[in-house]
């Protein structure tokens, strides 16, 4: 086994990945016509202007409730392959899953005690 | 196993207490858990068994680290009750206390992994739960700055030994210990240059974790901003937990490559000794003397580390065992001083000799045990450390250690001094029965050690 030669293919698609890139960026720079105004120099280009900073508080709620989504989302995933594979493995899987949801449902439990899902 | 099961238990444990309303039992309970687990982890003494499919494996060395994790936790637990007092700390007990079960958890994972993806989750495990902790007084800039800097600078570190395990993998095709040091002993000629890259981009990750030139950056900053106990945490069992892994990665995976490393773990070894104390000498906040003072000894295990031609294990415990007892007890007179007189800054233990002559006597025993003078455990424990490594023929490394540790007794001095020679200020300081206890029982481990090092010396 020759390792240098079995990376040229990656070599290869990073060459082309990165020349793309480099080659569209280059060429629309260079083939589109600029009209160039304050409005459209301006960071938000939707017609009104921005106001304030934009480094202000705001409310986590979204956050906290979306890596709370992806969490108990990610937790299904185990599921399919232990529903796959139920019967060869048996009583000890189905204990081992029990452990799993049992630890993941203190998880939940102790969020909701926690007020993390409370919206107001 | 076991042991990391059930500690895994207790932290859980800590998440239903929240929900129960247990907030007042939960410290008592859980220091009775942990020595539950203290006594049972002993039965895992000269019963080495692998478990899960080789991902962990009981071993002497990872019974006896793991018997000193839980001890350095346990008095923690204690020191926390008198710690978290405040409306806020009371109302985040629980969560504090969860969140320092499972660090225990990623350093007993640590001391047992037997596969790289297991090093991978205890270093996370432990990390992350540090991140959390680091920045847990949420409304102090300070704390805040802390855990946001850890954080950073500590993924950056874990993505460089994700990187190095992935290279690693790459060429031998296995994440096994043994596995790997297997490879290396039928490749040991002629190595392929992608696995000396990954073995180097693993130990630059290890060297970070452990806080050592040029990669410390982090630390004084990380251990000032930090709630003190928290601090107290970090430098004693993340920084041993840290260096167990790292003697583990070492002495089985890259024994045969260490010569390629060499010359890069002696000058991280030899700057993170000198950097560590001198810088010491001009701190003037006693978190940041300790902090340095952690840098200057994570050099020193940095020699026992890589004069492992022999087998440094036990010179490693021993010096692991000194250093946690000392560091321990100067933390909790350090806490008890700083609550007390409401400045972190080496002025306030100005004239404690006249207010509390045997609180400022334990301080003085602590400091010179770090400073590694007779009787206490530290000096054996760098007794043990140069002469192995004068042994397996690092003479160079060890006269460097030797200055350095003579550098080192100025800035411990410094200390000492402020509390028999200044006048004293006007704070009346009291430790309370738990520190009495936590600050008297390290002591006395410490001079037993010193006394009688052979205890741990013939142990490994």
């Amino acid at each position: 086994m020759n390792v240098s030669v079995d990376y040229i293919a990656i070599f290869i698609q990073f060459l082309v990945g990165f020349g793309f890139v480099a080659t569209t960026m280059v060429a629309t720079h260079y083939l589109g016509p600029k009209r160039k105004t304050a409005d459209k120099l301006a960071s938000f280009e939707c017609g009104i202007d921005s106001q304030g900073n934009a480094r202000l508080p705001f409310s986590i709620k979204y956050f906290l409730t979306a890596i709370l989504f992806v969490m108990f989302d990610v937790e299904v995933i185990f599921m399919y392959p232990w529903a796959v594979n139920f019967k060869e493995l048996g009583s000890t899987g189905f204990i081992e899953m029990l452990l799993f949801i049992g630890t993941l449902l203190i998880g939940f439990a102790y969020i909701i005690k926690r007020g993390a899902l409370k919206w107001e | 196993m076991n042991t990391l099961i059930y500690t895994a238990c207790l932290g859980l444990f800590g998440l239903l207490a929240e929900i129960f309303n247990l907030r007042k039992y939960l410290i008592p309970i859980l220091v009775l858990g942990l020595a539950v687990i203290f006594s049972l982890n002993l039965q895992t003494w000269n019963n080495p068994q692998t478990h899960f499919n080789g991902m962990l494996s009981d071993s002497n060395f990872s019974t006896a680290f793991s018997g000193l994790a839980l001890f350095i936790m346990l008095i923690i637990l204690i020191l926390s009750g008198d710690f978290y007092t405040s409306t806020d700390d009371e109302k985040h007990i629980s969560d504090y206390m969860a969140i320092l079960m499972f660090t225990l958890c990623g350093a007993l994972m640590m001391f047992s992994f037997s596969n790289m993806a297991m090093l991978f989750l205890g270093i996370e495990t432990l990390s992350i739960s540090l991140y959390v902790m680091a920045g847990s007084r949420r409304f102090e800039v300070k704390s805040n700055e802390a855990g946001f800097k850890y954080f950073l600078m500590g993924s950056f570190a874990s993505a460089f030994l994700l990187f190095g395990i992935a290279l690693v993998f790459g060429v031998t095709g296995t994440f096994s210990i043994d596995g790997i040091g297997n490879y290396m002993r039928m490749h040991a000629d002629k190595l392929d240059p992608l696995f000396i890259v990954g073995m180097l981009l693993m130990i630059f990750a290890m060297l970070f974790k452990v806080s050592a030139a040029p990669f410390h950056f982090w630390a004084p900053d990380v251990y000032e901003g930090a709630p003190s106990l928290i601090t107290a945490l970090m430098s004693t069992l993340v920084k041993i937990a840290a260096f167990a892994a790292f003697y583990r990665l070492l002495s089985t995976c890259f024994v045969f490559a260490l010569g390629k490393a060499e010359i890069v773990l002696t000058v991280s070894c030899a700057a993170t000794l000198l950097v560590g104390n001198l810088v010491a000498l001009v701190q003037d906040n006693f978190k940041r003397l300790l902090a340095y003072s952690g840098i200057s000894h994570a050099g020193y295990m940095l020699l026992a580390i890589i004069s492992l031609q022999g087998r440094t294990d036990s010179a490693l415990f021993l010096y692991s065992v000194g250093y946690a007892v000392a560091s321990l007890a100067a933390f909790a007179i350090a806490i008890t001083v700083f609550k007390a007189t409401g400045t972190e800054s080496i002025s306030g233990f100005n004239g404690l000799a006249k207010k509390n002559p045997l609180l400022a006597a334990s301080l003085t025993m602590a400091m010179l045990s770090l400073a590694g003078i007779p009787p206490f455990a530290g000096f054996f424990g760098k007794y043990f450390i140069f002469s192995e490594a004068f042994r397996n023929g690092w003479q160079n490394m060890v006269f460097v250690a030797i200055i350095s540790s003579i550098i080192g007794v100025f800035y411990y001095m410094k200390v000492i001094v402020a509390m028999y020679s200044k006048p004293a200020n006007e704070f009346e300081i009291k430790p309370t029965f738990a520190y009495q206890m936590v600050i008297a029982v390290c002591l006395i481990i410490s001079i037993v050690l010193g006394l009688y090092p052979g205890v741990f010396t013939k142990l490994l």
